[in-house]
């Protein structure tokens, strides 16, 4: 079947369109680091600015490497107090996101390797008690309908959980924050041919482990 | 077109597909070859049926108290003193624990410097034996037993008299 016979939207702009939208994003970039200099200078107001844009997309990819919402947001909020806490010597060498981001890698798979995970990796439903986000149901679904939906996170959810930590957040990187290979190479300070190793590893892996998905 | 799978631009040609990041000449290429290609075909359908199965996973919603518990963290950390700031998070802050590693510390301490003193002594060359003054020394002895047998036979001497 030619996958682009599927009928469903796609959440991921074309190359094209990220060319197109280059000009912009750098713009953006810009304005990251025009606010971290100024929170250097003093303006909590920028910080409340940087971590207004950038808290979703932190502590969601902290989320999907960790499996528990209270410890990605801990651990989000360590990441923006590092941030805060750098502020006298920042100077913008490096884009802003692969700063954050590589402190909240950092973070996440230090913690991962330091086996706090263990107790709570026992279960990975979102309706279990254990702190992973609570999974409102959806209206439009039926019963049935929703408890295969469940179901099927589960496993994916597993699927991810089962990667060797830097292929998982290599994965969360490519897959959800929509990141070139070479800006991954640089939050995980490795080079881009072993960014892309790890990636189609764990495609490998998580496109045999969900076969029955498909 | 060569198949990619062979020359090994595969992998992220296939994740490209699936992730509808090629340009629109490399996809149309790249379509040409799953028409005749099975295998290009099998990967490519289940790479995108992750890719959507990935998509499925539902955002956070982040506390409501989290920017207030960060901002607290923030004036925390610019409360402590300056040396403070040195320590790393994880330092105990129970007064219990680094009393406990001093003492610890100091008896460790004391028990080598115990045992490096005696191995010293042991080591320091003893002190030559004055001859003389061991022959001086029993010679006051017999002298005494010699004293004490005088005063014994003069005060047994009377009785037996009597």
């Amino acid at each position: 079947m030619n996958p682009e016979g599927m009928n469903t939207p796609s959440a991921q702009p074309s190359w094209t369109a990220r060319v197109n939208i280059a000009s912009a994003t750098e713009r953006f970039l810009e304005l990251d680091a025009e606010l971290m200099l100024r929170v250097r200078d003093g303006d909590q107001a920028s910080f409340g600015l940087l971590l207004e844009k950038h808290r979703s997309p932190v502590i969601h990819f902290v989320y999907r490497m960790v499996q528990n919402q209270a410890v990605a947001e801990e651990l989000t909020q360590e990441v923006f107090l590092r941030i805060y806490k750098s502020r006298g010597s920042y100077e913008p060498t490096a884009k802003f996101t692969t700063w954050l981001f590589r402190i909240a890698s950092h973070l996440a798979l230090n913690w991962i390797r330091d086996g706090r995970n263990e107790k709570r990796q026992a279960s990975l439903d979102e309706e279990s008690p254990d702190g992973s986000a609570k999974q409102v149901p959806d209206q439009s679904r039926t019963v049935e309908q929703e408890l295969v939906y469940r179901a099927k996170l589960r496993e994916v959810r597993q699927a991810i959980a089962s990667l060797p930590a830097k292929q998982k957040a290599a994965v969360m990187m490519h897959k959800y924050q929509e990141m070139e290979y070479a800006e991954i190479a640089d939050v995980l300070t490795c080079s881009e041919s072993a960014v892309k190793s790890l990636l189609f590893r764990a495609y490998e892996s998580l496109r045999v482990r969900l076969a029955h998905m498909a | 077109m060569e198949c990619p799978q062979e020359n090994g631009d595969g992998a992220e040609l296939i994740v490209a597909y699936a992730a509808r990041a090629l340009d629109s000449e490399d996809r149309a290429e790249f379509e040409r070859h799953l028409e005749f290609c099975a295998r290009c075909r099998d990967v490519s359908s289940a790479q995108r049926a992750l890719w959507l199965a990935l998509d499925e996973l539902p955002p956070l919603r982040v506390s409501s108290n989290f920017d207030a518990q960060l901002y607290r963290r923030i004036a925390e950390e610019q409360q402590r003193s300056w040396w403070q700031r040195f320590l790393p998070a994880e330092w105990p802050c129970r007064p219990a624990i680094p009393v406990a590693a001093v003492s610890a510390i100091l008896i460790v301490a004391f028990l080598v410097k115990d045992s490096a003193s005696s191995l010293a002594l042991q080591q320091q060359p003893q002190p030559k034996l004055q001859i003389e003054q061991v022959e001086r020394a029993l010679d006051d002895m017999d002298l005494l037993k010699q004293a004490d047998v005088e005063v014994f036979l003069e005060k047994t001497a009377p009785r037996e008299q009597i």
